[in-house]
């Protein structure tokens, strides 16, 4: 048990009559990097929502640190910071305000002036947040969530909205966060990033775990799924995902125009 | 507490820059003031009555102040962050979303001191108006009608599916109880058929405790008022907390 940081055995969620998640077991050790990957409402984001004490299970175990994060919440977000998918702040606060607002909910804040240089919003800190692009938006509610100096980092679709420079020096940014401790969680479409960053994979599809293991496991999982003719050594995890990944239908918009 | 205190300073900071809630608190009852100040200056409200304009409007107007920050500000704000989900994303920080609605209460409720203490100066300042109750008798009515105010903003958030019907809600109790309450002209003035629907009102009894306040009655002469407002306020914070909890916050 020692350095597990995350611990989550048999969860189930649900919305009214609707199974969101199912029996889902994971673990995160400290310093890895976890990916959370599946189509839209697969229930990734409800998973970590979960681990994050945001939503409570209807049955299961989870342990952030050995706590449960939705009886000791406060406790928990001493050492975990989250990024969340959709997070709106106050419209008329300027950057600065909310950043020197959020350092104030820590003991040891990090260095918000520094972040802001680093995120490329410096120039930004007396704008207010309703006048951010979303990229900026996306790039302050990372900074947000990093300015506790968290032990833990959940991360819900790190670089939507972020264009392809910011994106590629943004995983630059956490593979050195991670090499400085930080166990990691992250929710992403993006399985190039999934592929640089990730030490493990947890594969949902509509609620149900499909595969927990390392990014290794996970080539030899989709090997014994596909027909043996299809399969190359070369492949991408993105292509990988592909192969196995249930096919949506009726986005061609063929006819439209 | 080092949060908590940084929220305040932020949303204190947020109300000066939010025109509806700054202009309506704190700078519309002065207008309304000297506007019928000027009008009828601080003379008897009838001929022959012993009661003046300007030193029952005062306190009137302070339950005009409370109106605005309890059933505008404060229900319309808390039911904005819940829409555009800024109360999650306090949850997933150590203070949690509960230290951003106590600090919108600790705000709108400062605001409300500012605004009746601008009020009282003004009134003091252009028209010499009196003020015959005590300093505690005034603070306690002034508290009971906050605290019956507040938690019926409170309660009409909780009640609110979205940010549209809270403000629907908001909107036609404060009008209604503002023109009918004796907030904005003397009840005394009233027709017997809107005295009536006026009795029906919980602002009414702010209007009517604080002008007795301010008049130099003693509390007990209020005790109906006292009452009333107490249970208000008892009552819409139980059903408002309860309904709160049931609310699906992510």
């Amino acid at each position: 048990m020692s350095g597990l940081i995350v611990q989550v055995e048999n969860l189930s969620l649900s919305y009214k009559h609707i199974h969101a998640v199912s029996n889902v077991s994971f673990s995160v050790k400290s310093g890895e990097i976890l990916a959370v990957i599946g189509q839209n409402g697969s229930g990734k984001t409800s998973t970590v929502e979960c681990v994050e004490g945001l939503r409570k299970p209807d049955s299961g175990l989870i342990r952030v640190f050995g706590k449960d994060p939705w009886v000791h919440r406060s406790e928990v977000y001493k050492e975990m910071g989250v990024q969340l998918q959709e997070a709106e702040y106050f419209s008329k606060i300027r950057v600065e305000e909310l950043c020197r607002l959020f350092a104030a909910f820590y003991e040891r804040p990090a260095d918000w002036n520094l972040l802001l240089t680093q995120m490329g919003l410096d120039e930004k800190r007396k704008r207010l947040i309703c006048k951010l692009s979303g990229g900026e938006k996306q790039r302050l509610s990372i900074l947000l969530s990093l300015i506790g100096r968290p032990k833990l980092l959940v991360l819900d679709e790190l670089t939507t909205g972020l264009d392809p420079e910011v994106r590629q020096n943004m995983l630059v940014s956490f593979e050195n966060i991670r090499k400085g401790g930080v166990t990691i969680i992250m929710v992403s479409h993006y399985l190039d990033e999934v592929e640089v960053l990730a030490d493990k994979i947890l594969y949902l599809e509509k609620g149900k775990q499909q595969f927990f293991g390392t990014k290794q496991e996970f080539r030899e999982y989709v090997k014994s799924r596909i027909p043996h003719d299809e399969w190359n050594d070369n492949l991408s995890l993105e292509k990988l995902y592909l192969m196995i990944a249930p096919k949506t239908t009726g986005l061609t918009m063929e006819g439209i125009l | 507490m080092k949060g908590f205190t940084a929220i305040c300073k932020i949303e204190l900071r947020l109300f000066m820059r939010e025109f509806f809630s700054f202009f309506f608190a704190l700078v519309f009852p002065v207008l309304m003031l000297v506007l019928f100040g000027g009008i009828y200056g601080n003379t008897p409200i009838y001929e022959g009555a012993d009661v003046k304009m300007m030193d029952i409007s005062v306190p009137a107007y302070a339950v005009m102040v409370i109106g605005v920050t309890g059933l505008m500000s404060l229900p319309l704000t808390l039911s904005g962050y819940k829409e555009k989900k800024i109360y999650k994303r306090f949850d997933a920080t150590p203070v949690g979303k509960k230290s951003i609605m106590l600090a919108q209460v600790v705000v709108n409720f400062a605001m409300t001191l500012i605004g009746i203490a601008i009020l009282l100066t003004a009134g003091k300042l252009l028209y010499h108006i009196q003020v015959e109750g005590t300093f505690l008798t005034i603070c306690i009515s002034m508290l009971f009608s906050i605290a019956a105010m507040f938690s019926m903003g409170f309660l009409f958030t909780a009640i609110g599916r979205d940010l549209k019907s809270t403000t629907l809600l908001c909107y036609v109790f404060y009008f209604v109880m503002l023109f009918l309450s004796g907030a904005t002209m003397p009840d005394m003035l009233f027709p017997d058929t809107i005295k009536k629907v006026s009795a029906l009102l919980p602002m009414t009894y702010a209007v009517d405790l604080m002008q007795g306040a301010f008049a130099g009655d003693s509390l007990s002469q209020h005790g109906k008022e006292l009452l009333i407002l107490g249970v208000l306020a008892v009552i819409c914070t139980a059903v408002g907390a309860a309904l709160y909890r049931r609310k699906d916050w992510t």
